[in-house]
């Protein structure tokens, strides 16, 4: 059995005030594993950690035992500089004896140093068993597949090929552009939606580090950072592609107001979407129009604001405003969301050109007059209490964006998380880009409604985290923690006992597990890369054949031997 | 009264943290191993728990759809709570077992988890018997 050293931290008397130190450092030296034991003043000094590593080096310890501060406070640095001392990360155990110890026992000093040594001998049984993960590193490919060709994900693609890389634009219909192929004009620049996603589009025609693979559909993704492994059927046929990120710009989808003020049986009460297809085709005569913000948005099913629908409400008001310069133009609205210094000028503009607002409450929604084609429109002003009548020709809803629907799909294949909604997660709140799979970027409104100006933003940061990634040459397993911190290990299966009864394949969040056919039987394997080290695989092997090599079985069970005194185990 | 905690790292162990430097006093006869998830809390090490003689034993784990390893949690609190209805089978109860998500991922929250515990664990027959017994 190697040598254990143990140091222990009086941190100033604000541990020994409490926890008898001398008397622990005698019980250690008389456990039999020990071979050094130490109490000094304060360990997370630059000279005292200088002195433990060159004691450790002297007593010839292959393990140290560090009494102290909790890893949050100074632990995780003591650690972290021992580490760069030359002693291995698995080889050294962290006891709090100041956060959950001393400090939350004050009033029973007896018990604290009872817990305290109990705390220590659990932490020198468990790192008998403790072992450290095999690294692996593996090659990066430097290409990345785009799932999207809207603004998000061409505007990606054009930075990531600017930069030199190879791009695999996978598009399910058949023209890039996504959903600026259906607007006329975008807003806040009031430009032809044709004429600003014009640029990005030719560039995927003359760009040859571009692949555009159109009316494309994914089958299956497997592999992880640095090599993804992709089947794609798209209208050139199947083929199989080898990446190194993915990047999600799958966007969203517009949610129809089936039920709601009447839609579909009135005549002209209409969608945001459906009025822009109509002004694609040209001007629209019209003598009045009414505008109904968050039509099945911030209500109980979908709380969330959409952020483009009053933007999109605006543009089109005074576009009517325009053509039609006599003609009246309402919105009805719950609140008016315009952020930002050029959205609040947008609004202000629309009131300068004589777009009237009214709004109104979520309790009182407005009512449609008519019997086949719209006639007016009833609704109670919550500011005055007073009950509108709104004659006109035109209702125009405006719906929010939801998720698509195979969102789930792709999120089980990548091993992501999608919100409650069914929009892709982000790591919240440092790493808005990034998902908790390493290697796969998210941007546009596949993560969050976005208007196409910001999908733009999002899908130049999100080929800039790629780059990061493409850029360099090899990943470490290890390296690859979408968590703050070093990366606690990697599950490992002992191919010899594993049944292949697949259970680790079914609960792993992050789909690193799967069964592999050796001979007759089948086994475990665990992708290192992918595997983020959670435990669930563990939690559920019948037979201890997963285990986490940092925190195996053996180890809680010494650990739970210990807690209580050596004459409370069986 | 013996409790043993399996705190995870980013919430249990992040709230044992903040009781400590809010000085909030706690009766000193729980002991706390820090997991990476409470995914990894094997029902079996739980079981072990008992067997050695614990009172109580607790798995605190972040809060339903705030985990770092994307639903390991969800999987957790299913096996768990499976689990309960095994020890209420065997007599242990249930009860002694204690499984809470998100609810002590600060000091003062993992204070009154732990404070509330002792107190329910003190309202139990006693385990003295059966597991001098053993």
């Amino acid at each position: 059995m190697s040598g254990i050293a143990v140091f222990l931290c009086r941190c100033f008397g604000e541990v020994n005030r409490v926890i008898d130190l001398d008397s622990l450092q005698k019980k250690a030296e008389r456990n039999n594993d020990v071979v050094s034991s130490a109490v000094c003043e304060s360990l997370c000094l630059a000279d005292d950690i200088e002195k433990t590593a060159s004691r450790i080096r002297e007593s010839g310890a292959e393990k140290v035992v560090i009494g102290g501060c909790s890893h949050l406070a100074r632990g995780g640095a003591v650690v972290d500089a021992l580490v760069e001392r030359g002693i291995k990360r698995s080889a050294i155990g962290l006891v709090d004896l100041r956060e959950a110890c001393a400090w939350i026992h004050k009033d029973h000093p007896e018990g604290a140093t009872e817990k305290a040594w109990d705390l220590i001998s659990m932490e020198i049984a468990g790192l008998h068993h403790r072992r450290a993960s095999d690294d692996v590193t593996v090659s990066v490919c430097p290409e990345a597949m785009i799932v999207g060709a809207g603004p998000a994900g061409l505007s990606a693609a054009r930075t990531l090929a600017q930069m030199g890389f190879k791009v695999h634009l996978v598009e399910r219909g058949s023209n890039p552009g996504g959903m600026l192929n259906l607007i006329s004009h975008v807003y806040p620049s009031d430009e032809k939606a044709s004429e600003k996603i014009k640029t990005f589009v030719d560039e995927v025609d003359k760009n040859s580090l571009i692949n555009f693979y159109p009316k494309a559909k994914i089958n299956s993704i497997t592999g992880f950072a640095g090599n993804f492994n992709v089947q794609v059927s798209s209208s050139a046929g199947e083929q199989r592609l080898r990446v190194g990120a993915v990047i999600l710009a799958s966007g969203a989808r517009v949610w129809l107001p089936h039920g709601l003020y009447r839609y579909g049986k009135l005549k002209n009460v209409i969608t945001q979407m459906e009025l822009e297809r109509q002004f694609i085709k040209g001007p629209r005569e019209v003598k009045a129009a009414v505008f109904i913000q968050c039509v099945g948005a911030r209500n109980h099913e979908r709380p969330y604001c959409a952020t483009m629908c009053c933007p999109s409400s605006l543009k089109n008001a005074v576009r009517i405003k325009e053509e039609n310069p006599d003609a009246r133009v309402f919105i009805l609205h719950r609140d008016i969301m315009t952020p930002g210094s050029v959205l609040e000028a947008y609004y202000r503009n629309a009131l300068a050109k004589g777009v009237q607002f009214i709004r109104f409450e979520e309790t009182n929604p407005p009512e449609m007059l008519g019997n086949e084609r719209v006639e007016g429109v009833e609704v109670i002003d919550s500011v005055s209490g007073m009950k509108r009548k709104l004659e006109c020709d035109l209702v125009v809803l405006s719906t929010p964006l939801i998720p698509n629907d195979d969102n789930v799909k792709l999120a089980h294949m990548l091993g992501l998380q999608v919100d409650r909604y069914g929009f892709f997660s982000e790591i919240y709140p440092l790493h808005p880009l990034e998902t908790r799979m390493d290697g796969v970027f998210i941007c546009g409104s596949a993560r969050w409604p976005v208007s196409s100006d910001n999908a733009m933003v999002q899908g130049e940061g999100a080929a800039a985290k790629a780059a990061a990634l493409l850029g360099s040459k090899a990943v470490s397993a290890l390296s690859l923690s979408r968590v703050p911190g070093e990366k606690f290990g990697h599950a490992a299966v002992n191919a010899e006992k594993c049944t292949g009864c697949g259970n680790c394949v079914a609960v792993c969040p992050f789909a690193a597990c799967r069964l592999q056919k050796m001979g007759r039987k089948s086994i475990s394997r665990i992708n290192k890369l992918r595997c983020k080290a959670c435990g669930n695989c563990v939690s559920v092997c019948p037979n201890g054949t997963v285990q986490l090599p940092e925190q195996d079985y053996r180890a809680v069970a010494a650990m739970i031997k210990q807690a209580f005194g050596e004459e409370s185990a069986l | 009264m013996k409790i043993l905690i399996f705190a995870c790292k980013w919430c249990g162990l992040i709230g044992a943290d903040g009781a400590g430097k809010k000085r909030i006093q706690l009766p000193p006869e729980f002991r706390v191993i820090a997991v990476e998830c409470a995914a990894l809390v094997e029902p079996d090490a739980v079981i072990r728990a008992f067997a050695s003689g614990m009172t109580g034993v607790a798995v605190l784990g972040c809060h339903l759809g705030g985990c770092r390893f994307n639903d390991a949690n969800h999987a957790a609190i299913k096996r768990l709570e499976l689990l309960k209805t095994l020890l209420d089978a065997t007599g242990i109860g249930g009860k002694r077992l204690l499984i809470s998500f998100g609810t002590a991922h600060e000091g003062y929250q993992y204070a009154e988890v732990v404070k509330t515990f002792f107190e329910e664990l003190k309202t139990m027959p006693s385990t003295v018997a059966w597991t001098a017994s053993l």
